[in-house]
């Protein structure tokens, strides 16, 4: 296996992208996907159970120090950073917020890049800030695969915008393309 | 910003072992990084060598960096559904059956909103002078500060929500004055509260303890440090003692060390069971 681990950020506007994803992957996916997602500080329950919906995958919040493994989607917990450590595990923060958020597109995708370099796939979708953009950047100076949803298919722009001025991605994919690259992942 | 490397790390963390006797070997490595990283931006220090020569040279600086290294808890009244809980199903009964004071513990303060919100809760819930609070901090500097009732006001907004979600009786704003970049809680609320430094290993922890509230400060130790440190809170306890912890923390269960059953799973309440 070449990579480790896909990890997906974004907000307003990518629920629906998410779980397109999520319908299409197989049961077998051969990697762990991260879902780093904006959502209200306060409401707890109801975004993993609305994910899991239509994915083929199951999609968990996972508790600290948990243990990723593969077919298995982590969606970040209400009010707390998701960070990967190494020996690939999850590890949970109640830190500052970075860019009004918590979780924090940012704090996942660098953790995440720092844990796996050249071996993640980072994916950064519609949303309405520029949360993720540092993050994306780190993903490709560490060597791994830096995708950007096409700003011309996001319900709101600013976030993949801002992806793209900071980094020279890899890949600009609408969500078939994205889904198709992921499917070929064996 | 900075990026340290492992090798920045251990040496960061052999020098705060040579230089204080104080290990951090056990504490989560990314969470640690990030929080060294933020110390290194905060007192303008470029790189791991500055941060140990400071270390090294200021022996006042130790306690500046123990209180800027803990994490503070979010907000006050963080997860208003455990904090009407503990008004409507939990105090009543506890308090009913205890005679002399209840003994609560929180291990962990750093900005105080943990302790703030409890004694608001217990002076709204009129049984403040049926408990005994403990508070332990790392630092000096972090005893100082919630003592003197500051709160940084950007945590403000989020925990006015918090306290309107958590149907207190008044106004969070009758519990604070506002100054410029600092709130300035009221202290009489806290003013029998016992403070204590405690130690990264928890060496010198309080014993038969009724209710240890210790949320979201177990996230940032690996896993030994953990069972190490759930040991110790497990003999903090006195026999049906309960424990509250994060709610995406660990589940603390049944190991070599100590026995818990689950109380409430939605908020994270555990009590001791003795060894049968």
């Amino acid at each position: 296996m070449i990579y480790k681990a896909v990890i997906i950020g974004g907000s307003a506007g990518s629920f629906q992208v998410v779980t397109r994803i999520l319908n299409s992957l197989p049961r077998t996916f051969p990697l762990p996907v991260l879902l780093c997602l904006h959502r209200l500080k306060h409401v707890r329950s109801g975004f993993v159970e609305a994910l899991s919906l239509k994915s083929n995958i199951p999609v968990e919040e996972p508790h600290d120090k948990e243990l990723l493994k593969s077919g298995r989607a982590y969606l970040a917990p209400a009010n707390y950073h998701m960070y990967i450590e190494l020996a690939n595990r999850i590890a949970l923060s109640t830190e500052d917020t970075v860019n009004h958020s918590r979780p924090s597109i940012d704090l996942s995708f660098i953790t995440a890049a720092n844990a796996y370099r050249e071996k993640l796939i980072g994916i950064i979708l519609s949303g309405a800030n520029r949360d993720g953009a540092l993050g994306l950047k780190r993903v490709h100076d560490n060597g791994g695969i830096a995708i950007v949803q096409d700003p011309a298919e996001c319900e709101v722009k600013t976030m993949t915008q801002s992806a793209l001025q900071l980094t020279r991605v890899d890949c600009v994919y609408t969500t078939d393309q994205i889904i198709n690259f992921l499917l070929k992942i064996k | 910003m900075p990026d340290l490397g492992i090798v920045d790390i251990r040496e960061i963390i052999r020098a705060l072992k040579s230089e204080y006797n104080c290990d951090f070997g056990n504490y989560a490595l990314t969470s640690f990084k990030q929080r060294l990283e933020r110390i290194m931006i905060l007192f303008n220090l470029g790189s791991a060598e500055g941060l140990i020569g400071k270390l090294r040279s200021e022996k006042d600086f130790f306690d500046t960096f123990l209180h800027e290294l803990a994490v503070p808890a979010t907000e006050m009244f963080r997860d208003p559904s455990l904090w009407r809980w503990l008004r409507e199903e939990f105090f009543p009964s506890a308090i009913n059956k205890t005679i002399g004071k209840y003994k609560i513990w929180l291990p962990g303060c750093v900005s105080g909103a943990e302790l703030y919100s409890l004694a608001i809760l217990l002076s709204e819930m009129g049984i403040s002078d049926r408990v005994h609070i403990m508070a332990t901090c790392l630092s000096d500097k972090s005893i100082e500060l919630i003592k003197n009732g500051c709160y940084d006001s950007r945590k403000l907004e989020v925990s006015e929500e918090n306290y309107k979600r958590f149907n207190g009786t008044r106004e969070l704003s009758a519990y604070y004055k506002a100054d410029r970049n600092c709130i300035f809680r009221n202290t009489p609320l806290i003013e029998n509260v016992e403070f204590r430094k405690l130690t990264v290993d928890f060496d010198n922890a309080p014993l038969n303890i009724k209710l240890i509230l210790f949320r979201n400060c177990m996230i940032y130790l690996n896993p030994t440090q953990q069972d190490k440190i759930l040991k110790v809170i497990y003999d903090s306890l006195s026999p049906s003692g309960y424990l509250i912890t994060g709610i995406r923390e660990k589940v603390p269960g049944i190991s070599a060390g100590w026995d818990f059953e689950t109380i409430n799973e939605t908020e994270s309440v555990y009590r001791k069971r003795i060894f049968s």
